[in-house]
C-alpha cells in the first residue's frame, strides 16, 4: 500500500497544489512590498522584516519535517508534506490522523493496515477538520477587521488618546506565551504526581536557555549597536535554547 | 498624501479580493485532493466514517478554529491573515513570526503598515517552509536517519519551548506587570490539573483574555494619570 501512497501521481497531485500556493505566497509579498514602499516605509525595515521572517522560520520548517517524516510511515510522504506545507499544523495532524484511522476501523494509524479506501477517508476528514480557519476567513475577515478598525478610531477620536488596540495585541500574545511557560512549569512540578517537582525539566531549562540569550543579543543590538542582529536574533536564541537540551 | 492614502485604500480592497479568491480555490483543492487521489487509487471515501470521525475530533478543532479566527485575525491584518490561514502551523510559527517583523517594523496593530510587514513576514515564513518541505522531501532518504537520530531528537522535540522562552523574554521585559499575573496563573492552573498540558491550545483564549482585561485596566490608569480621560 505504501508503494502506491509514494506513487508519481500522487506526487504531481500535492505538488501541484504545493506549487500553487507557492504562487499565492510569492504575489502576496510582492504585493506587501510594492505597497510597504508606495506608503513611503524604509525600504531598509521591510528587508529586515522579510529577511528575520526567513532565519526565524527555518528551524520550525525542519521541526515540520520531522512530521512529514513521522507521517510517511503510514500516510505516504506525498499526503503529509501537502497537509503540512499547506493549512496543517504540527501538532494537529498526527492526532486528527490517529483518530481518523479509529474511525475507519483500521485501529492504529499505520502503513501496514492502511487500504486505498482508509487512506481517502482519513485523507478527506484531515482536510474537512482544519478548513474552518480559511471558511470564516472568506466570510468574515473583511468585516472583522472593519469592525475592529472603527472601534480602534472611534476610541482616539473620542479623547484623542493612544488607542487601545495595540496594546490589546501585546497582551493577547503575552497572554499565549503564558500558556505555554505554564504549561512547561506545571509539567515539571506536577508532571508525575502533584508537586512532586519529577516532570520533565527540560523544556523549562530550553526556556530558561533561550531567554538568556535573547537577552544576550538584545544587550548587543540595543548598546553595542549591532542593530543587524536583530533579524537573527529569535532563530540563534531559538538554536542554542534547543541545542541545550541536547547537552543536558 | 490623498493620492497615497487612495493607493492604500485601494491595495486593502485588492488583498480582501486576492485572499478571498486564493482562500476558495485553495480549499476546493484541498478537499478535492483526496477525491482525486481516491481516483487514482481506485476508492472512494467512506462518508459514514467521515461524518463519525467529524462529530467526534472535528467538532473540537472547528471550535478552536473559530477562536483562532477571532485571535489572530486583529493581530495579522487582512493579507496575513489569509495566507496564515491557507498556510497553517499557526502558533508554532505564522503568529510568533508576524510578532516578530512587527516589533523589528516598529509598526502598530490595526494600521495598513502593520497588515503589509505581516503579510511580508507570513509569506516569506510559508515560503521557507515549502522550501524547507521540498527540499526535505527531495533528500529524504539521506536525511531521515540524521533528522531522526536520538542524538538530535532531544533538540527536535523542545522546538516550541526554544521559540516561547526567546519570546517570553522579549514580551515580559515589555511590561513584566502586565506578565506576571498570566504567568503565575496558568503556572498554577498547569499544577494543580497537570492533564491540561494537552490542551494548551484550548487555554489561549481565556488567558488572552485575562491579560487583555489587566491591560485594559493599566491603560485605564495611565490615561487617567495623563488626563486623557
Amino acid at each position: 500500500m505504501l508503494s502506491q501512497l509514494n506513487s508519481p501521481p500522487l506526487y504531481l497531485i500535492c505538488g501541484l497544489i504545493i506549487l500553487f500556493v507557492a504562487i499565492v505566497c510569492v504575489i502576496f509579498l510582492v504585493r506587501a512590498y510594492r505597497a510597504g514602499k508606495k506608503a513611503g516605509m524604509d525600504p531598509a525595515v521591510l528587508k529586515r522584516a522579510i529577511v528575520s521572517s526567513a532565519s526565524f522560520s527555518i528551524l520550525p520548517s525542519v521541526g515540520i519535517l520531522l512530521g512529514v517524516i513521522a507521517l510517511s510511515g503510514s500516510l505516504g510522504t506525498p499526503w503529509p508534506w501537502l497537509r503540512l506545507s499547506v493549512i496543517g499544523a504540527l501538532h494537529y495532524e498526527t492526532q486528527v490522523a490517529e483518530a481518523a484511522a479509529e474511525q475507519v476501523g483500521i485501529g492504529r494509524l499505520s502503513g501496514s493496515t492502511m487500504t486505498p479506501e482508509a487512506f481517502v477517508t482519513i485523507a478527506l476528514l484531515m482536510s474537512i477538520c482544519i478548513m474552518w480557519g480559511m471558511v470564516l476567513s472568506v466570510l468574515f475577515n473583511k468585516s472583522y477587521l472593519k469592525k475592529i478598525r472603527r472601534r480602534g478610531r472611534d476610541e482616539k477620536k473620542n479623547a484623542g488618546r493612544e488607542g487601545f488596540g495595540d496594546m490589546a495585541i501585546t497582551a493577547m500574545f503575552t497572554g499565549l506565551v503564558s500558556v505555554y511557560l505554564g504549561s512547561y512549569i506545571g509539567g515539571f512540578v506536577s508532571g508525575r504526581g502533584h508537586l512532586t517537582f519529577e516532570g520533565d525539566f527540560t523544556p523549562v531549562l530550553v526556556c530558561l536557555v533561550s531567554a538568556a540569550v535573547m537577552a544576550f543579543f538584545t544587550w548587543l543590538s540595543a548598546k553595542k549597536g549591532m542593530k543587524w542582529l536583530e533579524g537573527f536574533s529569535i532563530a540563534g536564541s531559538m538554536l542554542i535554547g534547543m541545542l541545550s537540551a541536547m547537552v543536558f | 498624501m490623498k493620492e497615497q492614502e487612495a493607493f492604500l485604500e485601494r491595495y486593502e480592497t485588492n488583498t480582501h479580493r486576492i485572499g478571498r479568491i486564493c482562500t476558495i480555490v485553495t480549499l476546493v483543492l484541498l478537499v478535492g485532493a483526496p477525491f482525486l487521489i481516491g481516483r487514482v487509487l481506485g476508492a472512494r471515501p467512506d462518508m459514514t466514517a467521515v461524518l463519525r470521525g467529524y462529530l467526534a475530533v472535528g467538532l473540537v478543532w472547528t471550535v478552536s478554529s473559530v477562536a483562532e479566527f477571532l485571535i489572530y485575525t486583529p493581530m495579522l491584518g487582512a493579507g496575513g491573515g489569509y495566507l496564515a490561514f491557507i498556510t497553517g502551523n499557526l502558533i508554532n510559527m505564522k503568529i510568533p513570526c508576524a510578532m516578530n517583523a512587527r516589533d523589528i517594523a516598529g509598526t502598530k496593530a490595526g494600521t495598513t503598515e502593520n497588515d503589509i510587514v505581516s503579510t511580508l513576514s507570513i509569506a516569506t515564513s510559508s515560503l521557507v517552509t515549502i522550501g524547507v518541505l521540498a527540499a526535505g522531501v527531495l533528500l529524504m532518504v539521506p536525511l531521515q536517519p540524521v533528522l531522526t537520530s536520538p542524538t538530535l531528537a532531544p533538540a527536535f522535540d523542545n522546538v516550541v519551548p526554544a521559540l516561547f522562552g526567546a519570546f517570553g523574554y522579549q514580551y515580559y521585559r515589555k511590561n513584566p506587570k502586565l506578565a506576571a499575573f498570566p504567568l503565575l496563573l496558568m503556572s498554577i492552573l498547569f499544577i494543580c490539573v497537570p492533564s491540561l498540558t494537552s490542551q494548551t491550545s484550548v487555554l489561549i483564549l481565556p488567558a488572552g483574555a485575562i491579560t487583555i482585561g489587566l491591560a485594559y485596566r493599566m491603560y485605564v490608569k495611565a490615561q487617567r494619570r495623563k488626563g486623557g480621560l
